[in-house]
Protein backbone atom coordinates (compact mmCIF):
# COMPACT_ATOMS: atom_id res chain seq x y z
CA UNK A 1 0.00 0.00 0.00
CA UNK A 2 2.94 2.42 0.76
CA UNK A 3 4.88 1.82 -2.34
CA UNK A 4 1.57 2.72 -4.15
CA UNK A 5 1.21 5.73 -2.51
CA UNK A 6 4.81 6.49 -3.22
CA UNK A 7 4.31 5.78 -7.24
CA UNK A 8 0.40 7.81 -6.63
CA UNK A 9 2.02 10.56 -6.02
CA UNK A 10 5.54 10.73 -8.19
CA UNK A 11 3.07 9.99 -10.92
CA UNK A 12 0.62 12.97 -9.70
CA UNK A 13 3.80 15.30 -9.55
CA UNK A 14 4.79 14.17 -12.71
CA UNK A 15 1.78 13.06 -15.13
CA UNK A 16 1.12 16.79 -15.97
CA UNK A 17 3.98 19.19 -14.94
CA UNK A 18 2.99 22.55 -14.64
CA UNK A 19 4.28 25.94 -13.36
CA UNK A 20 7.81 25.29 -11.72
CA UNK A 21 7.82 21.62 -12.56
CA UNK A 22 6.78 22.19 -16.27
CA UNK A 23 9.67 24.63 -16.78
CA UNK A 24 12.52 22.22 -14.86
CA UNK A 25 11.18 19.65 -17.19
CA UNK A 26 11.35 21.88 -20.42
CA UNK A 27 14.91 23.06 -19.48
CA UNK A 28 15.43 19.54 -18.73
CA UNK A 29 14.89 18.24 -21.93
CA UNK A 30 15.98 21.09 -24.00
CA UNK A 31 19.63 20.41 -22.17
CA UNK A 32 19.32 16.61 -22.96
CA UNK A 33 18.97 17.44 -26.78
CA UNK A 34 21.95 19.25 -26.90
CA UNK A 35 23.46 17.27 -24.69
CA UNK A 36 23.46 14.32 -27.51
CA UNK A 37 23.25 16.84 -30.47
CA UNK A 38 26.71 17.76 -28.80
CA UNK A 39 28.19 13.98 -28.20
CA UNK A 40 26.85 13.18 -31.56
CA UNK A 41 29.46 16.09 -33.09
CA UNK A 42 32.11 15.26 -31.23
CA UNK A 43 32.01 11.41 -31.67
CA UNK A 44 32.03 11.46 -35.46
CA UNK A 45 28.52 12.76 -36.96
CA UNK A 46 24.61 11.71 -37.29
CA UNK A 47 26.02 8.60 -39.20
CA UNK A 48 27.08 6.73 -35.86
CA UNK A 49 24.59 5.30 -33.32
CA UNK A 50 25.17 7.43 -30.55
CA UNK A 51 22.40 10.00 -32.00
CA UNK A 52 20.10 7.31 -31.17
CA UNK A 53 20.07 8.43 -27.65
CA UNK A 54 18.37 11.01 -28.85
CA UNK A 55 15.06 8.87 -28.80
CA UNK A 56 15.40 9.28 -24.59
CA UNK A 57 14.56 12.98 -24.65
CA UNK A 58 12.11 12.86 -27.16
CA UNK A 59 10.26 9.68 -25.19
CA UNK A 60 10.38 11.77 -22.21
CA UNK A 61 8.96 14.84 -23.50
CA UNK A 62 6.07 12.65 -24.77
CA UNK A 63 5.40 11.08 -21.06
CA UNK A 64 5.38 14.10 -19.74
CA UNK A 65 3.90 16.43 -22.40
CA UNK A 66 2.07 14.21 -24.01
CA UNK A 67 1.70 14.56 -28.63
CA UNK A 68 2.61 17.99 -28.50
CA UNK A 69 5.69 17.32 -26.01
CA UNK A 70 7.02 14.13 -28.33
CA UNK A 71 6.83 16.55 -31.68
CA UNK A 72 7.84 19.55 -29.69
CA UNK A 73 11.03 17.41 -28.70
CA UNK A 74 11.34 15.49 -32.15
CA UNK A 75 11.59 19.23 -34.09
CA UNK A 76 14.15 20.12 -31.80
CA UNK A 77 16.09 17.35 -32.38
CA UNK A 78 15.12 17.70 -35.90
CA UNK A 79 16.59 21.03 -35.31
CA UNK A 80 19.87 20.48 -33.58
CA UNK A 81 21.17 17.63 -35.66
CA UNK A 82 20.14 19.92 -38.84
CA UNK A 83 22.14 19.79 -42.33
CA UNK A 84 24.85 21.84 -41.19
CA UNK A 85 25.92 18.87 -38.56
CA UNK A 86 28.18 16.52 -40.89
CA UNK A 87 27.73 12.66 -41.58
CA UNK A 88 30.86 11.72 -40.76
CA UNK A 89 32.73 14.77 -39.08
CA UNK A 90 36.42 13.37 -39.15
CA UNK A 91 36.16 13.38 -43.24
CA UNK A 92 34.17 16.60 -43.37
CA UNK A 93 31.29 14.61 -45.56
CA UNK A 94 28.64 16.44 -45.70
CA UNK A 95 24.88 15.35 -44.34
CA UNK A 96 22.62 14.90 -47.38
CA UNK A 97 19.14 16.69 -46.51
CA UNK A 98 17.37 13.64 -47.32
CA UNK A 99 19.18 11.98 -44.27
CA UNK A 100 18.15 14.52 -42.44
CA UNK A 101 14.74 15.17 -43.44
CA UNK A 102 14.44 11.08 -43.09
CA UNK A 103 16.11 11.06 -39.00
CA UNK A 104 13.59 13.98 -38.13
CA UNK A 105 10.63 12.51 -39.14
CA UNK A 106 11.66 9.14 -36.80
CA UNK A 107 11.96 11.59 -34.49
CA UNK A 108 8.40 12.63 -35.06
CA UNK A 109 6.56 9.56 -35.65
CA UNK A 110 8.41 8.30 -32.37
CA UNK A 111 7.49 11.70 -30.54
CA UNK A 112 3.57 11.44 -31.53
CA UNK A 113 3.29 7.71 -31.00
CA UNK A 114 4.96 7.63 -27.65
CA UNK A 115 2.67 11.30 -26.54
CA UNK A 116 -0.59 8.95 -27.80
CA UNK A 117 0.49 5.80 -26.17
CA UNK A 118 1.06 7.89 -22.78
CA UNK A 119 -2.30 9.75 -23.75
CA UNK A 120 -3.78 6.12 -23.98
CA UNK A 121 -2.09 5.21 -20.55
CA UNK A 122 -3.09 8.43 -18.45
CA UNK A 123 -6.70 7.93 -19.55
CA UNK A 124 -6.33 4.24 -18.34
CA UNK A 125 -4.48 5.06 -15.05
CA UNK A 126 -7.21 7.71 -14.19
CA UNK A 127 -9.72 4.84 -14.55
CA UNK A 128 -7.93 2.71 -12.48
CA UNK A 129 -7.19 4.89 -10.12
CA UNK A 130 -10.85 6.12 -9.83
CA UNK A 131 -12.13 2.12 -9.94
CA UNK A 132 -9.53 1.61 -6.74
CA UNK A 133 -10.90 4.29 -5.00
CA UNK A 134 -14.76 3.14 -5.77
CA UNK A 135 -13.70 -0.40 -4.83
CA UNK A 136 -12.23 1.03 -1.35
CA UNK A 137 -15.55 2.97 -0.43
CA UNK A 138 -17.68 -0.25 -1.28
CA UNK A 139 -15.20 -2.27 0.76
CA UNK A 140 -15.40 0.64 3.58
CA UNK A 141 -19.39 0.60 3.10
CA UNK A 142 -19.38 -3.00 2.90
CA UNK A 143 -17.40 -3.67 6.35
CA UNK A 144 -19.85 -0.68 8.31
CA UNK A 145 -22.92 -2.60 6.47
CA UNK A 146 -21.60 -6.30 7.84
CA UNK A 147 -20.60 -4.53 11.36
CA UNK A 148 -24.69 -2.96 11.30
CA UNK A 149 -25.83 -6.20 9.76
CA UNK A 150 -24.00 -7.97 12.77
CA UNK A 151 -25.19 -5.66 15.28
CA UNK A 152 -28.88 -6.12 14.30
CA UNK A 153 -28.50 -9.86 14.44
CA UNK A 154 -27.03 -9.67 18.04
CA UNK A 155 -29.98 -7.08 18.72
CA UNK A 156 -32.70 -9.54 17.08
CA UNK A 157 -31.52 -12.20 18.81
CA UNK A 158 -31.28 -10.12 22.33
CA UNK A 159 -34.64 -8.88 21.64
CA UNK A 160 -36.01 -12.52 20.96
CA UNK A 161 -34.63 -14.14 24.39
CA UNK A 162 -35.54 -10.83 25.87
CA UNK A 163 -39.56 -11.45 25.26
CA UNK A 164 -38.74 -14.98 26.79
CA UNK A 165 -36.79 -13.62 29.86
CA UNK A 166 -39.67 -11.01 30.46
CA UNK A 167 -42.00 -13.60 30.60
CA UNK A 168 -40.92 -15.79 32.57
CA UNK A 169 -39.67 -13.25 35.23
CA UNK A 170 -42.88 -11.40 35.57
CA UNK A 171 -44.08 -14.33 37.21
CA UNK A 172 -42.27 -14.86 39.74
CA UNK A 173 -41.89 -10.98 40.83
CA UNK A 174 -45.65 -10.73 40.72
CA UNK A 175 -45.52 -13.60 43.20
CA UNK A 176 -43.07 -11.62 45.55
CA UNK A 177 -45.00 -8.40 45.15
CA UNK A 178 -48.20 -10.18 46.21
CA UNK A 179 -46.00 -11.78 48.95
CA UNK A 180 -45.06 -8.39 50.25
CA UNK A 181 -48.39 -6.89 49.49
CA UNK A 182 -49.64 -10.12 51.88
CA UNK A 183 -47.22 -9.22 54.43
CA UNK A 184 -47.78 -5.16 54.67
CA UNK A 185 -50.89 -5.88 55.48
CA UNK A 186 -51.17 -8.87 57.35
CA UNK A 187 -48.16 -8.70 59.39
CA UNK A 188 -48.14 -6.16 62.60
CA UNK A 189 -45.43 -5.34 61.97
CA UNK A 190 -42.22 -3.05 63.52
CA UNK A 191 -40.55 -0.10 61.37
CA UNK A 192 -37.82 -2.42 60.74
CA UNK A 193 -39.51 -5.01 59.33
CA UNK A 194 -41.82 -2.15 57.51
CA UNK A 195 -38.36 -0.48 56.00
CA UNK A 196 -37.34 -4.07 54.98
CA UNK A 197 -40.56 -4.87 52.97
CA UNK A 198 -40.77 -1.29 51.43
CA UNK A 199 -37.19 -2.30 50.22
CA UNK A 200 -38.56 -5.37 48.60
CA UNK A 201 -41.13 -4.01 47.24
CA UNK A 202 -38.87 -1.16 45.70
CA UNK A 203 -36.62 -3.55 44.19
CA UNK A 204 -39.56 -5.67 42.53
CA UNK A 205 -40.49 -2.45 41.01
CA UNK A 206 -37.12 -1.87 39.65
CA UNK A 207 -36.89 -5.41 38.08
CA UNK A 208 -40.27 -4.43 36.98
CA UNK A 209 -38.49 -1.77 35.39
CA UNK A 210 -35.61 -3.91 33.73
CA UNK A 211 -38.02 -6.02 32.13
CA UNK A 212 -40.46 -3.40 30.97
CA UNK A 213 -36.87 -2.13 28.92
CA UNK A 214 -36.83 -5.80 27.46
CA UNK A 215 -40.51 -5.58 26.54
CA UNK A 216 -40.11 -2.60 24.52
CA UNK A 217 -36.73 -3.11 23.61
CA UNK A 218 -37.64 -6.58 21.91
CA UNK A 219 -40.96 -5.42 20.42
CA UNK A 220 -41.04 -4.56 16.60
CA UNK A 221 -44.07 -3.48 16.87
CA UNK A 222 -45.55 -1.14 13.43
CA UNK A 223 -44.76 2.36 14.25
CA UNK A 224 -47.45 4.78 13.20
CA UNK A 225 -45.82 7.05 11.17
CA UNK A 226 -47.64 10.68 11.23
CA UNK A 227 -45.85 14.21 9.77
CA UNK A 228 -45.13 16.04 13.30
CA UNK A 229 -44.00 18.85 14.37
CA UNK A 230 -40.43 17.80 16.45
CA UNK A 231 -40.74 21.25 18.17
CA UNK A 232 -43.89 20.20 19.47
CA UNK A 233 -42.58 16.64 20.45
CA UNK A 234 -39.80 18.42 22.20
CA UNK A 235 -41.64 20.81 24.47
CA UNK A 236 -43.81 18.15 25.73
CA UNK A 237 -40.78 15.85 26.41
CA UNK A 238 -39.07 18.69 27.95
CA UNK A 239 -42.18 19.76 30.55
CA UNK A 240 -42.11 16.10 31.26
CA UNK A 241 -38.49 16.38 32.89
CA UNK A 242 -39.30 20.15 33.93
CA UNK A 243 -39.83 18.61 37.76
CA UNK A 244 -36.18 16.91 37.16
CA UNK A 245 -34.63 19.83 35.79
CA UNK A 246 -35.42 21.59 38.48
CA UNK A 247 -34.60 19.94 41.45
CA UNK A 248 -31.43 18.79 40.01
CA UNK A 249 -30.99 22.94 39.25
CA UNK A 250 -30.17 22.77 35.52
CA UNK A 251 -30.54 24.95 33.50
CA UNK A 252 -32.53 24.65 30.28
CA UNK A 253 -31.72 26.60 26.84
CA UNK A 254 -33.83 25.92 23.65
CA UNK A 255 -33.35 26.79 20.30
CA UNK A 256 -36.02 25.76 18.01
CA UNK A 257 -36.23 26.79 15.05
CA UNK A 258 -39.79 27.08 14.00
CA UNK A 259 -39.15 26.77 10.15
CA UNK A 260 -38.15 23.40 9.94
CA UNK A 261 -40.42 20.67 7.95
CA UNK A 262 -42.42 17.97 9.30
CA UNK A 263 -40.87 14.52 10.09
CA UNK A 264 -43.08 11.46 9.33
CA UNK A 265 -42.70 10.21 13.29
CA UNK A 266 -44.34 7.67 15.92
CA UNK A 267 -44.81 10.44 18.21
CA UNK A 268 -45.04 8.62 21.39
CA UNK A 269 -41.85 6.39 20.60
CA UNK A 270 -40.00 9.29 19.62
CA UNK A 271 -40.94 11.43 22.70
CA UNK A 272 -39.73 8.36 24.52
CA UNK A 273 -36.36 8.50 22.87
CA UNK A 274 -35.88 12.57 23.90
CA UNK A 275 -37.53 11.29 27.90
CA UNK A 276 -34.83 8.83 27.67
CA UNK A 277 -31.80 11.87 26.02
CA UNK A 278 -32.91 14.01 28.96
CA UNK A 279 -32.67 12.37 31.29
CA UNK A 280 -29.10 10.82 30.63
CA UNK A 281 -28.48 14.34 30.27
CA UNK A 282 -29.83 15.32 33.83
CA UNK A 283 -27.86 12.08 35.35
CA UNK A 284 -24.53 13.36 34.43
CA UNK A 285 -25.39 16.49 35.74
CA UNK A 286 -25.56 15.86 39.13
CA UNK A 287 -25.45 19.00 41.23
CA UNK A 288 -26.75 21.25 38.26
CA UNK A 289 -25.66 22.16 34.86
CA UNK A 290 -26.86 23.59 31.36
CA UNK A 291 -28.94 21.19 29.33
CA UNK A 292 -29.50 22.97 25.67
CA UNK A 293 -31.93 21.37 22.94
CA UNK A 294 -31.43 22.61 19.77
CA UNK A 295 -33.35 22.01 16.21
CA UNK A 296 -32.49 23.24 12.49
CA UNK A 297 -32.88 22.19 8.86
CA UNK A 298 -29.98 21.91 7.12
CA UNK A 299 -27.75 20.13 4.60
CA UNK A 300 -25.61 17.60 5.76
CA UNK A 301 -21.74 18.02 4.84
CA UNK A 302 -19.24 15.17 4.68
CA UNK A 303 -18.18 15.72 8.54
CA UNK A 304 -21.89 15.47 10.06
CA UNK A 305 -21.53 11.57 8.25
CA UNK A 306 -17.88 10.95 9.44
CA UNK A 307 -19.46 11.96 13.33
CA UNK A 308 -22.37 9.06 12.34
CA UNK A 309 -21.12 5.25 14.21
CA UNK A 310 -24.09 3.68 12.32
CA UNK A 311 -26.77 4.41 9.67
CA UNK A 312 -24.45 6.44 7.34
CA UNK A 313 -26.12 4.40 4.16
CA UNK A 314 -29.54 6.37 5.60
CA UNK A 315 -28.28 10.10 4.54
CA UNK A 316 -25.22 11.51 2.13
CA UNK A 317 -23.38 14.57 2.37
CA UNK A 318 -26.28 17.26 0.74
CA UNK A 319 -29.09 15.41 1.94
CA UNK A 320 -31.62 17.96 3.61
CA UNK A 321 -31.92 16.78 7.08
CA UNK A 322 -33.66 18.24 10.33
CA UNK A 323 -31.51 18.14 12.91
CA UNK A 324 -32.17 17.64 16.94
CA UNK A 325 -29.28 18.19 19.29
CA UNK A 326 -29.21 17.74 22.69
CA UNK A 327 -26.25 18.62 24.74
CA UNK A 328 -25.41 18.64 28.56
CA UNK A 329 -22.62 20.20 30.42
CA UNK A 330 -21.69 16.86 32.45
CA UNK A 331 -18.47 15.35 32.63
CA UNK A 332 -19.09 13.30 29.02
CA UNK A 333 -18.53 9.63 28.33
CA UNK A 334 -15.45 8.20 28.88
CA UNK A 335 -13.61 7.67 25.23
CA UNK A 336 -13.29 3.69 25.75
CA UNK A 337 -17.31 3.63 26.19
CA UNK A 338 -18.25 5.66 23.35
CA UNK A 339 -18.73 3.00 20.64
CA UNK A 340 -20.54 0.64 23.61
CA UNK A 341 -23.16 3.08 24.43
CA UNK A 342 -25.86 1.19 22.45
CA UNK A 343 -25.32 -2.03 23.32
CA UNK A 344 -27.91 -3.33 25.00
CA UNK A 345 -27.68 -3.97 28.91
CA UNK A 346 -24.41 -0.83 29.03
CA UNK A 347 -24.39 1.43 31.56
CA UNK A 348 -22.34 4.09 32.48
CA UNK A 349 -24.71 4.86 35.23
CA UNK A 350 -23.87 3.66 38.74
CA UNK A 351 -25.43 -0.23 40.15
CA UNK A 352 -29.67 0.82 40.54
CA UNK A 353 -29.10 3.89 38.65
CA UNK A 354 -30.00 2.91 35.48
CA UNK A 355 -31.14 -0.61 33.53
CA UNK A 356 -28.44 -0.26 30.34
CA UNK A 357 -31.38 -0.45 28.13
CA UNK A 358 -32.81 2.90 27.54
CA UNK A 359 -29.89 4.00 24.72
CA UNK A 360 -30.60 0.45 22.84
CA UNK A 361 -34.14 0.87 23.07
CA UNK A 362 -34.08 4.41 21.70
CA UNK A 363 -31.60 3.37 18.94
CA UNK A 364 -33.79 0.60 18.27
CA UNK A 365 -36.79 3.34 17.41
CA UNK A 366 -34.35 5.78 15.75
CA UNK A 367 -33.80 2.70 13.31
CA UNK A 368 -37.27 2.52 12.77
CA UNK A 369 -37.88 5.67 12.01
CA UNK A 370 -34.78 5.71 9.19
CA UNK A 371 -33.53 8.18 11.35
CA UNK A 372 -29.59 8.37 12.92
CA UNK A 373 -28.42 8.96 16.47
CA UNK A 374 -24.66 9.63 17.14
CA UNK A 375 -23.56 10.58 21.05
CA UNK A 376 -19.95 12.17 21.15
CA UNK A 377 -18.12 14.51 23.47
CA UNK A 378 -18.05 18.14 23.32
CA UNK A 379 -14.56 19.97 23.44
CA UNK A 380 -15.76 22.17 25.34
CA UNK A 381 -17.06 19.12 27.75
CA UNK A 382 -20.12 17.97 27.81
CA UNK A 383 -21.99 15.11 25.62
CA UNK A 384 -23.76 15.90 22.93
CA UNK A 385 -26.38 13.67 21.23
CA UNK A 386 -27.29 14.53 17.43
CA UNK A 387 -30.62 12.82 15.74
CA UNK A 388 -30.84 13.38 12.19
CA UNK A 389 -34.34 12.75 10.38
CA UNK A 390 -35.64 12.79 7.12
CA UNK A 391 -37.85 15.87 6.35
CA UNK A 392 -41.02 14.46 5.44
CA UNK A 393 -41.63 16.13 1.92
CA UNK A 394 -42.44 19.55 1.34
CA UNK A 395 -42.33 22.22 4.16
CA UNK A 396 -44.81 22.80 7.06
CA UNK A 397 -47.39 21.43 5.84
CA UNK A 398 -49.25 20.67 9.43
CA UNK B 1 -71.83 -12.74 51.75
CA UNK B 2 -67.80 -13.19 50.50
CA UNK B 3 -66.88 -12.27 46.95
CA UNK B 4 -65.99 -15.70 45.11
CA UNK B 5 -62.96 -15.17 43.10
CA UNK B 6 -61.17 -17.82 40.87
CA UNK B 7 -58.38 -17.43 40.03
CA UNK B 8 -56.86 -19.74 37.03
CA UNK B 9 -52.50 -19.32 36.83
CA UNK B 10 -50.36 -22.34 35.98
CA UNK B 11 -48.11 -20.31 38.72
CA UNK B 12 -49.37 -22.07 41.63
CA UNK B 13 -47.08 -20.04 44.18
CA UNK B 14 -48.95 -16.96 42.43
CA UNK B 15 -51.94 -18.38 42.81
CA UNK B 16 -51.71 -19.12 46.66
CA UNK B 17 -50.35 -15.48 47.35
CA UNK B 18 -53.19 -13.98 45.41
CA UNK B 19 -55.39 -16.11 47.37
CA UNK B 20 -53.41 -15.31 50.93
CA UNK B 21 -53.84 -11.71 49.98
CA UNK B 22 -57.26 -11.51 48.78
CA UNK B 23 -58.05 -13.63 51.85
CA UNK B 24 -56.15 -11.53 54.74
CA UNK B 25 -58.94 -8.76 53.38
CA UNK B 26 -62.07 -10.79 54.40
CA UNK B 27 -64.26 -9.89 51.97
CA UNK B 28 -63.27 -12.39 49.20
CA UNK B 29 -63.16 -16.42 49.37
CA UNK B 30 -60.63 -17.44 46.50
CA UNK B 31 -60.36 -20.87 44.95
CA UNK B 32 -57.25 -21.88 42.76
CA UNK B 33 -57.14 -23.66 39.29
CA UNK B 34 -53.23 -23.66 37.88
CA UNK B 35 -54.37 -25.89 34.93
CA UNK B 36 -55.96 -23.88 32.34
CA UNK B 37 -57.87 -26.83 30.58
CA UNK B 38 -59.94 -27.27 34.06
CA UNK B 39 -60.57 -23.46 34.41
CA UNK B 40 -64.86 -23.93 32.99
CA UNK B 41 -65.51 -27.16 35.27
CA UNK B 42 -63.63 -25.21 38.61
CA UNK B 43 -65.91 -22.20 37.27
CA UNK B 44 -69.10 -24.45 37.20
CA UNK B 45 -68.10 -26.16 40.44
CA UNK B 46 -67.28 -22.69 42.38
CA UNK B 47 -69.47 -20.64 40.75
CA UNK B 48 -66.89 -17.50 41.02
CA UNK B 49 -68.30 -13.81 41.24
CA UNK B 50 -65.18 -13.41 39.08
CA UNK B 51 -62.56 -14.59 37.31
CA UNK B 52 -58.95 -13.51 37.26
CA UNK B 53 -57.38 -15.48 34.11
CA UNK B 54 -53.93 -15.86 33.17
CA UNK B 55 -53.40 -15.70 29.52
CA UNK B 56 -50.43 -17.08 28.73
CA UNK B 57 -50.38 -21.19 30.22
CA UNK B 58 -48.65 -24.08 29.04
CA UNK B 59 -51.75 -26.11 27.68
CA UNK B 60 -54.06 -23.27 26.52
CA UNK B 61 -54.07 -19.44 26.74
CA UNK B 62 -56.38 -17.24 28.80
CA UNK B 63 -58.33 -15.73 25.63
CA UNK B 64 -59.54 -18.88 24.39
CA UNK B 65 -60.62 -20.26 28.26
CA UNK B 66 -62.54 -16.48 28.16
CA UNK B 67 -64.08 -17.67 24.29
CA UNK B 68 -65.42 -20.91 25.93
CA UNK B 69 -67.25 -18.67 28.94
CA UNK B 70 -68.50 -16.30 26.67
CA UNK B 71 -69.79 -19.34 24.89
CA UNK B 72 -71.34 -21.29 27.82
CA UNK B 73 -74.67 -19.79 28.67
CA UNK B 74 -74.31 -20.23 32.84
CA UNK B 75 -70.60 -18.64 32.61
CA UNK B 76 -70.89 -15.58 30.33
CA UNK B 77 -72.11 -13.44 32.97
CA UNK B 78 -69.24 -13.79 34.63
CA UNK B 79 -66.52 -10.68 34.89
CA UNK B 80 -63.03 -11.96 33.77
CA UNK B 81 -59.95 -9.86 34.77
CA UNK B 82 -56.38 -10.77 32.81
CA UNK B 83 -52.93 -11.30 34.57
CA UNK B 84 -50.74 -10.64 31.68
CA UNK B 85 -47.02 -10.35 31.76
CA UNK B 86 -46.80 -9.59 27.86
CA UNK B 87 -48.04 -6.07 28.71
CA UNK B 88 -46.04 -3.94 31.20
CA UNK B 89 -47.57 -1.54 34.00
CA UNK B 90 -47.00 1.53 32.86
CA UNK B 91 -48.98 0.27 29.63
CA UNK B 92 -52.20 -0.24 31.40
CA UNK B 93 -53.92 1.70 34.43
CA UNK B 94 -53.18 0.71 37.96
CA UNK B 95 -56.72 -0.88 38.16
CA UNK B 96 -56.29 -2.72 34.90
CA UNK B 97 -57.02 -1.73 31.40
CA UNK B 98 -60.04 -2.45 28.85
CA UNK B 99 -59.67 -3.85 26.00
CA UNK B 100 -63.04 -5.16 24.57
CA UNK B 101 -64.86 -6.36 27.48
CA UNK B 102 -62.00 -7.46 29.34
CA UNK B 103 -59.98 -6.02 32.10
CA UNK B 104 -56.07 -6.32 31.56
CA UNK B 105 -54.04 -5.92 34.83
CA UNK B 106 -49.94 -5.84 34.12
CA UNK B 107 -47.72 -8.76 36.46
CA UNK B 108 -46.69 -7.76 38.96
CA UNK B 109 -49.67 -5.84 40.56
CA UNK B 110 -50.18 -4.43 43.60
CA UNK B 111 -52.98 -6.04 45.90
CA UNK B 112 -54.34 -2.90 46.67
CA UNK B 113 -55.06 -2.55 42.74
CA UNK B 114 -56.61 -5.65 42.00
CA UNK B 115 -58.77 -5.28 44.83
CA UNK B 116 -59.63 -1.83 43.41
CA UNK B 117 -60.38 -3.85 39.98
CA UNK B 118 -62.01 -6.16 41.81
CA UNK B 119 -64.33 -3.85 42.93
CA UNK B 120 -65.09 -2.40 39.82
CA UNK B 121 -66.63 -5.05 38.77
CA UNK B 122 -68.56 -6.28 41.27
CA UNK B 123 -68.97 -3.71 43.63
CA UNK B 124 -67.96 -3.74 47.36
Amino acid sequence: MTDLQGLDSFVERWRAPAGRHAAVAIAAITAAVAGVGLLVYSTGGTAFAWLNLMYLPIVLSAALFRIPGGIGAALLAGLVIGPFMPLYVPRGIPQPAANWMARTGFFLIIGAFTGMLFTWLTAQYDRLKKAHEELLQSHRQLRDTQMELIQAAKLESIGRLAAGVAHEVKNPLAVIQMGVDYLDTSLNAGPDVKEVLDEIDAAVKRADAVIKGLVNFSRSEALELIPADLNGILESALNLVRHELKTEHITLETRLDRSISAVAVDRNKIQQVFINLFMNAVQAMEGGGSLTVTTEQRKLSGEDLGRLSHGKQRFAAGDSAVVVEITDTGPGIPEDKLDKLFDPFFTTKPVGKGTGLGLSVSRTIIDHHDAVIAIRNREEGGALATILFKPNRGRNPL
Amino acid sequence: MKKRILVVDDEASLTRMIKRGLEAKGEYQVQEENSGERALVAARDFKPDLVLLDVMMPECDGGSIAADFEEADDLKHIPIVFLTAIVTREETDPCGTRIGRHTFLAKPVDLDDLVTCIKDHIGP
